[in-house]
């Protein structure tokens, strides 16, 4: 990555995180947040993780080239579903999700 | 000075605190410098991200949307989406570090994450604790976290500089991690509502041809409907939200 980009992408993340992090410390002061706010903020992890399984999952290019290839990323994400909800450990999470997504690329 | 009197006592108190965290940084932080350097990072970068943005789920997301090469508006546009969680996490904790002072306070909530937020909102709010949880323990706690971040980082860039893990493994290995954290959240009816319409927004928006912002048009369709949904059934306590 150039330094460019990265001073660009890593620069203006950095300045809305520590936005998001400081701003409502000294503005609430201990006040709560207003409740639908607090609510559209809640919803935030579900849908955005959903989306980003969801973009990393639907893979259009390849579901037409080779639907063998695109579709091992859907099956590998089976296993991983499973490990998720029993452990939620994202350690194992990667280390079974590696390892079947491996296994699978190695098939003919 | 940002601290005024630090004991040896609260350096103690915040280490045992903070140990949880330590343990599970150095687990996460070592595979996401491995997949920074894959993503084309230097090890200096690495570094300098895990010292000034300071995000796991942000850290993981730079490099696997740099990867699949999304825009770098739509990159910045999405990573701060998820990062705004962390307003939940600063308006909670307003309420404690009144009496603090503004550059302990500012350096307390700079350096805040889901999980130093978790713990340390178990210690403010103890009951029957045998003395007072306080700002300067809550920012030691975060700062011993940070440090382990930094380094298990750098171990990482280190690793994956030396080796070469091919780019579907490590792509694959950061959609595992996305798939945890989606399937480690609160399933409430509103929840579910908004991850559903969350994926499917973004397959429509790939169908369509906007594969740059599909993610962040995805996510706001989801919180849109999750809002609509919220709205009609009464919500028992807070919703969503991590651990």
């Amino acid at each position: 990555m150039s330094w460019g980009s990265f001073l660009i992408i890593v620069g203006l993340c950095m300045l809305t995180i520590l936005a998001s992090r400081v701003i409502p410390l000294f503005v609430l002061k201990g006040r709560e947040l207003p409740e639908r706010a607090a609510q559209a903020l809640g919803y935030i992890p579900p849908a955005a993780f959903a989306a980003l399984v969801a973009n990393d999952l639907f893979n259009l290019q390849g579901f037409s080239a080779d639907p063998w290839h695109a579709l091992i990323p859907c099956i590998a994400a089976l296993p991983v579903i499973v490990v998720a909800l029993k452990t939620k450990s994202l350690l194992w999470c990667i280390v079974v999700g590696v390892a079947v997504f491996g296994a699978l690329l190695l098939t003919p | 000075m940002v601290f005024s009197r630090v004991s040896l006592h609260d350096l103690k108190q915040a280490f045992v605190a903070a140990l949880p965290i330590v343990a599970g940084y150095v687990v996460l932080g070592i595979p996401c410098g491995i997949l920074g350097v894959q993503a084309g990072m230097s090890v200096l970068q690495v570094v300098l991200m895990s010292l000034f943005f300071y995000s796991g789920a942000g850290q993981y997301l730079i490099p696997n949307l740099w990867m699949a090469g999304v825009p770098i508006t739509s990159i910045v546009a999405s990573v701060s989406l998820v990062n705004l969680r962390q307003i939940l996490y600063a308006a909670s904790m307003s309420r404690f570090s009144e009496g603090a002072g503004k550059r302990l306070s500012f350096l307390f909530a700079a350096t805040m994450t889901d999980e130093s937020f978790g713990i340390n909102l178990g210690r403010f709010t103890a009951e029957g604790a045998q003395e007072r949880w306080t700002v300067s323990r809550a920012t030691l706690v975060n700062l011993f976290s940070l440090v382990t971040w930094i380094l298990a980082n750098a171990a990482g860039a280190i690793l994956g500089s030396l080796l070469a893990v091919p780019t579907a493994l490590a792509s694959f290995a950061m959609t595992a991690i996305f798939i945890c954290l989606l399937f480690m959240q609160r399933f409430t009816p509103p929840a579910i509502v908004a991850a559903v319409v969350a994926a499917l927004g973004v397959c429509v928006c790939k169908l369509v041809g906007l594969s740059g912002p599909a993610i962040l048009i995805g996510a706001l369709l989801g919180i849109a409907a999750a809002l609509i949904v919220g709205r009609k059934t009464p919500s028992p306590e807070h919703e969503g939200g991590e651990q």
